[in-house]
């Protein structure tokens, strides 16, 4: 198990951004879906250790990231992309994910290797040295999937990583991720319910701070089964399952 | 094409050098295998393109698949030598310039193993003052001079060995391949 | 990416790779060298010397501002170094923060090398050299010892607001405009309560305050830059 979380809350003020989250998940990518305001974004936040829960318990990587030298060891497994990250205009591709692999403490010894693999691996590997600010939107996004995946993170968190990649990009992305997925539990966020059915072996559903789904793309599918709404199983299943949560 | 590539490589661009791998790196692969096992083979070209970064500004136009080769030559017995010389490594390929359509098939290079086997064993047992200088002389790359120290004889008896070699090879294989040349 | 890429049996992508990390890689300079050494973290020393840090740019910009000051201290005698010093690195400080300047700060705050370590170090290295080349301006161009040393306490303090602004206002500016407004104040109503312009810098009443100043602000940073929690 690389995430065990038990009764996760996260208040802002006087709202519930989660309201209870219970999840255990091992290898594999997982999919989180659900609408704007569901908390999925702040869940992913709470497991980059960027921000603590308000209550609850946190296993990540078999450690309680509530004290420093866990949350330290956690961090430097731990590979995040967050929805709007940022960029430095200056720094080529290389400069850019070699900086993020000295603050994830990658030893000095693998980082150029590291590197060079992260960024041939998503096919940037023809821009190395390249301007960040001279790549297209699609460009940037695989900039920043290649400082998550540096270190080999065991646990990669991708909040949105598809925006502005194109269909193409899209499959080459679902076929890294899977790859991924294979040592390491990979969770995406996202809104686009066909980039889950395609990559993921595990999904869950937010709405409202709480999981309404956890299961497999097939069992999503299968709750959509006589429900209008939506031109896919998933996006039918995704519609029921948010109609029964609601009502 | 690869003139470019090449004068490209020689003024830093690295994206040239990648370029240039993707051409070529293959049927060098190939042709190091007959020589190498697998996994030295990975070692081997790994150094010939770091060869090739480091040493682009001497290239001379139009002779891009002999210099390659040429390379990756050099850099096969630089790691023979450090390894120590273990089973028989020779060239299999009877013609030189950047033709990968040869020594893809198997039972071809199986024929030409045993062809070279078959010659070696004319020069003599493994230890044999000739094969010593096959070994040295050809395999590792070395210089006369350096041969005739290791082996404790004069830089005239080792050269009057490498003849000898020369011509109990070129007599036992196909096409002339030892044309090497005591340097 | 493609499927793996071997020819008899050779990875020719992982042979790529062996030679891309060689030809790709990036050495670093002296300064960085021995700021990895010193800090025990090439992240840390890279994070201090980099971009993102306007570290460097200061350091630049506090010797032309002293080193003005000196100069009009020769042309003019009054004390110039002295009182500009807590401002320059109230301001040089406030731009060790984060998210005013950062923009990958959300990233930043799941680093094994800590964004508080990064800020902490950033801080420091300002304020030392700042330390260090207002000591040698003041000695240059002013003679009495009170002066040359009187103003690292109102620096130190002046620092410590400055950062304790930017880092609960989010905002580097913030940090600048609390730090030198602060300062302002503190010499012009010192000048007000005993007539003498360099009261600020020199009057060993003011070190208790300043001191209480500093500790405070220095609490508000520390707790300011924990990992959050949720309000109960």
């Amino acid at each position: 198990m690389n995430v065990e979380l038990t009764g996760l809350t996260r208040r802002f003020g006087r709202t519930s951004a989660v309201a209870g989250v219970d999840l255990r998940t091992g290898p594999g990518v997982f999919g989180l879906l659900g609408p704007n305001g569901a908390g999925k974004t702040t869940l992913l936040r709470m497991m980059a250790t960027v921000i603590a829960p308000s209550s609850g318990t946190m296993l990540l990587l078999d450690r309680d990231p509530g004290s420093y030298g866990p949350r330290r060891q956690i961090r430097r497994r731990l590979g995040y992309l967050p929805q709007a990250l940022g960029y430095y205009p200056g720094f080529t591709v290389l400069e850019f994910v070699e900086y993020f692999a000295l603050l994830k403490e990658v030893p000095s010894t693998e980082v150029s290797r590291a590197v060079a693999s992260a960024v041939e691996r998503v096919g940037l590997g023809a821009k190395a040295h390249a301007k960040l600010r001279t790549l297209s939107g699609g460009m940037l996004r695989r900039a920043g999937i290649a400082q998550a995946i540096v270190n080999e993170p065991r646990l990669l968190l991708l909040d949105e990583p598809t925006a502005g990649l194109d269909p193409e990009q899209r499959i080459q992305f679902r076929e890294l991720m899977r790859e991924l997925g294979q040592r390491a539990t990979v969770i995406v966020s996202t809104h686009l319910v066909e980039d889950v059915g395609a990559a993921c072996t595990e999904v869950a559903l937010m709405d409202a701070g709480k999981i309404v789904f956890h299961g497999t793309p097939t069992e999503l599918a299968d709750r959509g089964a006589g429900h209008g709404a939506g031109d896919a199983p998933l996006e039918r299943g995704y519609s029921a399952v948010l109609a029964e949560a609601r009502s | 094409m690869d003139d470019d590539l090449i004068a490209a490589i020689a003024g830093g661009d690295d994206l040239a050098l990648r370029e240039l791998f993707a051409r070529h790196a293959p049927w060098l692969a190939v042709r190091l295998r007959s020589m190498l096992p697998a996994a030295d083979v990975e070692d081997v070209l790994q150094e010939t393109f770091l060869a090739v970064w480091r040493g682009a500004g001497g290239y001379r136009p139009h002779t891009a698949g002999g210099w390659l080769w040429g390379i990756a030559r050099r850099q096969a017995a630089l790691w023979l030598r450090r390894s120590g010389p273990s089973t028989v490594a020779t060239y299999a390929s009877p013609s030189d310039e950047g033709a990968a359509s040869d020594a893809h098939d198997p039972a071809e290079i199986a024929g030409w193993r045993a062809d070279i086997d078959a010659a070696l064993a004319e020069l003599g047992p493994p230890g044999s003052p000739d094969r010593d200088v096959w070994q040295l002389l050809y395999v590792e790359d070395r210089t006369v001079a350096d041969v005739a120290a290791r082996t404790g004889v004069a830089v005239g008896t080792v050269k009057s060995r490498a003849f000898r070699v020369r011509r109990v090879m070129r007599r036992a294989l196909r096409g002339g391949i030892a044309e090497g040349g005591a340097r | 990416m493609s499927d793996v890429n071997s020819v008899a049996g050779v990875d020719l992508d992982r042979t790529w790779l062996g030679v891309a990390a060689e030809v790709w890689r990036r050495r670093p300079g002296h300064i960085e060298r021995a700021a990895t050494r010193v800090l025990r973290s090439p992240g840390l020393a890279r994070a201090l010397l980099t971009t993102p840090s306007l570290v460097v740019p200061w350091l630049i910009a506090s010797v032309v501002v002293l080193g003005a000051g000196t100069a009009a201290t020769f042309g003019s005698g009054a004390p110039w170094v002295p009182l500009m010093a807590p401002a320059v690195a109230a301001a040089g400080i406030a731009y060790a923060y984060g998210p005013g300047i950062d923009p990958a700060y959300e990233l930043s705050r799941s680093m094994a090398v800590s964004d508080r370590m990064v800020l902490l170090v950033r801080a420091v290295a300002v304020f030392g050299i700042d330390a260090v080349i207002g000591v040698v301006a003041s000695a240059a161009s002013s003679s009495a010892v009170g002066l040359t040393f009187g103003w690292l306490i109102p620096m130190t303090a002046m620092s410590a607001l400055a950062l304790a602004a930017a880092t609960l206002a989010r905002s580097a500016n913030v940090g600048v405009a609390a730090g030198l407004a602060g300062w302002a104040i503190t010499v012009v109503s010192t000048r007000a309560a005993t007539g003498a312009f360099t009261a600020a810098v020199t009057s060993s009443l003011l070190t208790l305050p300043y001191a209480a100043v500093g500790v405070c602000c220095a609490v508000i940073v520390v707790t300011a830059t924990r990992v959050s929690r949720g309000s109960a």
